[in-house]
């Protein structure tokens, strides 16, 4: 190595070195944005806080338990809200692929904020009252959700191909989008298939 | 007689005719009113709880610890919730009611957020000015090392290279 190399390997060490030094106040003006996704999840546990032992066979009288829980990877505070929602077979769902959110009204809601990193889960009961069996369908008048009774009027028709009145009690997330002040569907749901018995 | 007596109860029929006539006026109309009272205080709490929430994450950009006003904003969130849920089912009352306890708890949240921005803003300016004397500092000793380096490798490598005695090899083939 001759001396003009040697001159050449100094200079780009005290750059580096330097830049080093800088690299707290560079932090301010350049931030980096790492390669972390940013997105929220929303989950479903049964009774025992599993996935499992989700209620499927539900019975008119008995009450049911389940967790619902949202977590923020989002890079800050979320405000988000959950949309309880009850449905029949033939009504609709959310459109995930259109980023829709299911029409029917809601019954019952969480509002809640979570911090980045953090998770938020909430019980969930229900039960069903004023449901009525005639031949091949079923009809429901209420649903009641953690102690408060919503009216829904909702039939079912038998089910051949899944043997049974099958209902969806299913929950939308939602998030306070800043830019639009309002509240977005979060693409995100989550439900549970019960078939009502006798 | 039978001309004032067909008068008088033709009288007290309309009379209790207007009578529930206004009483169901009042009662739909207090009932209108009381639905009004419930949008106007739901939607003043939203929106105070979207500025709030703003507030929340302003006060977090800046670096301040907003754990706990996050807590009292989730109250705050079931307070809402709650009210939007009774409003739903009709029982203005009830939504009122809580829209009144969300609005309560948020104002609270999003005057203590201000606060904790402007101070966290502060500490934030004073800890920008370290950093920025602090990198000026270290960058200027990096270069004056480098170069204090530098001058005394070339010296040397000089020094060596010039003090190099010419060598005749005699040739062996």
């Amino acid at each position: 190595m001759n001396l003009e190399e040697y001159r050449t390997l100094f200079m780009v060490a005290t750059l580096g070195l330097a830049l080093v030094a800088a690299s707290p106040a560079l932090s301010v003006v350049v931030r980096f944005q790492g390669s972390s996704e940013r997105f929220s999840k929303l989950w479903l546990l049964g009774l025992g806080h599993m996935v499992e032992d989700y209620p499927f066979n539900v019975t008119v009288g008995d009450t049911y338990s389940v967790f619902v829980g949202v977590g923020n990877r989002m890079g800050c505070s979320e405000y988000y809200v959950v949309y309880v929602k009850f449905r029949n077979s033939t009504q609709s769902l959310p459109d995930v692929s259109g980023s829709l959110p299911s029409s029917l009204p809601p019954l019952y809601e969480f509002r809640f904020f979570v911090a980045d990193g953090k998770a938020w889960e909430s019980p969930v009961t229900f039960a069903f009252q004023d449901v009525s069996f005639q031949d091949y369908s079923v009809f429901v008048g209420g649903v009641s959700i953690n102690g408060v009774t919503f009216p829904v009027n909702a039939s079912a028709v038998w089910d051949s191909e899944n043997t049974g009145f099958n209902f969806q009690l299913f929950f939308e997330l939602w998030r306070y989008d800043k830019t639009l002040q309002s509240f977005q569907f979060h693409n995100r749901f989550v439900g549970l298939l019960l078939n009502i018995t006798v | 007689m039978f001309v004032m007596r067909s008068a008088t109860r033709l009288c007290f029929a309309s009379t209790t005719l207007l009578f529930i006539l206004l009483s169901a006026l009042m009662l739909s109309t207090s009932a209108s009113s009381n639905q009004e009272t419930a949008i106007f205080g739901i939607s003043e709490a939203d929106y105070l709880m979207a500025q709030a929430h703003e507030a929340v994450l302003g006060a977090e950009e800046v670096g301040a610890d907003v754990s706990g006003l996050l807590d009292r904003l989730d109250v705050a969130g079931e307070y809402l919730a709650e009210a939007h849920i009774w409003y739903r089912l009709g029982d203005f009352e009830n939504a009122t009611r809580f829209a009144g306890l969300c609005f309560d708890v948020v104002e609270e949240v999003r005057s203590e957020a201000y606060r904790l921005t402007e101070e966290a803003y502060g500490l934030w300016v004073a800890g920008l000015f370290v950093r920025i004397i602090g990198s000026f500092v270290g960058v200027v000793v990096v270069v004056l090392l480098c170069y204090v380096v530098w001058r005394a490798f070339k010296r040397r490598y000089q020094r060596r290279v010039l003090g190099l005695k010419l060598e005749v090899v005699p040739d062996e083939s």
